[in-house]
């Protein structure tokens, strides 16, 4: 398992497409603040400014804009990691090791969890450069709620990456993968899913679907609210791994 | 050689409702060469892919030292493996491509002994060109080193020798023979058979995912040599004759009744002249002689008419 992270690791190091993507985030990012100050309409919603918005109310406002950019990059570089060994063959070499399919997922999944930590850290530096040259904004808010804030949207956007794992693992092709992944991020599924629920049903059951409880305005205050979403996070996390370990270990390496 | 380390146990492995490879038989001893020989598409690849744990059997079992594989993942551990083409990132050095397994592997000293492979496989350490920009054969080469990072005890190649040049042809035969000599037991597929003749051990012929036959190097050596089959009645009367009159030196009595000779130089006329000048009659004489490919062609039915 640690030679197999160690490997992808080294990998994960020296891949250029990974600082690309973290570059052009970063970039877009601050260009998506810059554009924010000039068409601002003066009044948002609730009557905030979003000059005067904390960093938790930004990432807030940020991430629950469709499309969620973030969801678009990780779905990029999941899809990249998995397929460029995949199309390459390079996991034959070692996979006749010992629990190797089983250590391969985990340790795709600790990489992918590091590039959305990492992402997120882009994150911070892009809104904090972005806030304070375009709104001499930096009030972060209080670090508590911060933390739980970023803690909650990373282990949701990491269950995200896992998603992305699973499909470009089980498809096995890029084009699909990536359409499938935008798709995702768009949440054009949770939304309609949503949209006929509540024209249907009356229940409110889509509220709980992973990309749902992601782009979703939370209440960080309450614990209803950080339990459903610690709850779908977790519980996001736990199914999509077992799928990829289950599928990865009856997988034909053809 | 009396370790049995692999045994097929009526493999079968279906793709859909097609079976690339049925009801498959055999056993591999410690040491051997084994040579997979079988036209394209006969199940080569796939049978060697269920050998190594890359795909499942869809029925039968594979044991390894007499125990089932089945969740039993480990036993693939100790084998290097090339099947089809070599697994290696187009985008990066066949040293950074070697390093990332050797990390994989947790070896300790990798940078001699990723040297010490290259070397080996007659590549040049200090190329720091991208595996994308290499010729087939050096591919070929690559991976050959790459199934040997791990220093496997089972060697698995599938058609190692495609791509390679002549010269590159020799050096992997001796390669093969070399690392054979250490003990390591190797699968080698192929579908030429004169290509393994020089080197495997036991010949497994497969057609259309079936085997159809499995064959020492000595039983196919004596089938393909070239030699004249005498029958008489009394092999044991006709033996001075040859010997003296014909000075005959190589010949193997096979029964009471068949003698078989393989002097070159000797004609059928002569031999049955001298035979019947000392009163001995020759029920019948014939010239066997029948190449590798001939023997192969007739196994997988494919010769066509054949005119000799
Ligand atoms: N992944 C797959 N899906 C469907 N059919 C397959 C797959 N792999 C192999 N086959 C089929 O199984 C049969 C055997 O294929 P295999 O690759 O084992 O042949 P081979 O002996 O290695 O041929 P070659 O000499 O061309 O390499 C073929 O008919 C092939 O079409
Ligand atoms: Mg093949």
């Amino acid at each position: 398992m640690i030679n197999l992270l160690r490997m992808d690791f080294y990998r994960f190091t020296r891949n250029k497409i990974m600082y690309l993507l973290l570059l052009l985030f970063c970039a877009f990012q601050i260009f998506g603040i810059y554009m924010m100050k000039q068409y601002a309409q003066p009044v948002e919603e609730g009557g905030v400014q979003i000059g005067n918005l904390t960093e938790i109310d930004f990432i807030q406002y940020t991430i629950s804009q469709p499309p969620s950019w973030m969801l678009i990059y990780i779905a990029v570089f999941t899809i990249y990691f998995y397929m460029s060994e995949w199309n390459s063959g390079f996991h034959k070499n070692y996979i006749s090791m010992r629990q190797a399919r089983i250590h391969s997922v985990f340790s795709k999944m600790a990489i992918l969890a590091l590039f959305v930590a990492m992402l997120f850290l882009t994150m911070l530096i892009a809104d904090g450069i972005g806030r304070r040259m375009f709104f001499d904004q930096t009030d972060m808010g209080d670090p508590g709620t911060l933390i739980i804030l970023l803690a909650s949207q990373f282990l949701l956007h990491w269950a995200f990456s896992l998603l992305v794992l699973c499909i470009a693992m089980m498809t096995k092709n890029l084009l699909i993968s990536l359409s499938a992944g935008f798709v995702l991020a768009l949440n054009v599924i949770g939304m309609v899913l949503g949209a006929l629920e509540n024209q249907f049903t009356g229940t409110h059951l889509t509220q709980y679907l992973l990309i749902n409880t992601l782009v979703r305005v939370k209440d960080l205050g309450n614990m209803a609210d950080l339990i459903h979403t610690f709850g779908v996070a977790v519980a996001a996390i736990l199914i999509l791994s077992y799928l990829a370990v289950r599928y990865k270990i009856r997988e034909d390496l053809n | 050689m009396t370790d049995c380390i692999i045994e097929l146990c009526g493999v079968t492995k279906m793709y859909r409702s097609k079976a690339a490879v049925r009801n498959a038989n055999l056993k591999i001893y410690r040491g051997e060469i084994v040579g997979i020989i079988g036209k394209n598409g006969a199940g080569k690849s796939t049978l060697l892919k269920m050998i190594s744990g890359h795909v499942y059997p869809t029925s039968g079992e594979l044991h390894f030292f007499n125990r089932a594989a089945a969740g039993e993942q480990s036993f693939f551990e100790r084998m290097g493996v090339l099947i089809e083409q070599p697994g290696l990132y187009p985008n990066i050095s066949a040293y950074e491509n070697l390093k990332l397994l050797a990390i994989a592997y947790g070896l300790s000293d990798r940078e001699t002994t990723i040297e010490k492979l290259l070397r080996l496989v007659g590549l040049d350490p200090k190329n720091t060109a991208k595996v994308k920009s290499y010729s087939m054969g050096m591919k070929q080469r690559l991976g050959i080193a790459v199934a040997l990072l791990g220093s496997p005890d089972v060697l698995i190649l599938d058609e190692p020798i495609n791509g390679l040049d002549p010269q590159g042809i020799v050096e992997i035969r001796e390669l093969i023979l070399e690392l054979n000599a250490t003990g390591l037991t190797i699968l080698i597929s192929s579908h030429i058979l004169e290509e393994l003749s020089k080197i495997a051990t036991k010949y497994a012929i497969i057609h259309q995912g079936e085997f159809a036959e499995v064959i020492s190097k000595e039983e196919l050596q004596q089938r393909c040599e070239e030699r004249i089959e005498i029958s008489v009645e009394e092999a044991r009367e006709a033996l001075p004759v040859l010997e003296r009159e014909l000075k005959i030196t190589q010949y193997k009595v096979v029964d009471s009744r068949t003698v078989y000779v393989y002097d070159e130089h000797i004609r059928i006329r002569q031999i049955v002249q001298e035979l019947a000048q000392h009163g001995i009659m020759v029920d019948s004489i014939s010239r066997h002689k029948q190449s590798l490919e001939q023997y192969f062609l007739e196994r997988t039915e494919s010769a066509g008419e054949r005119h000799d």
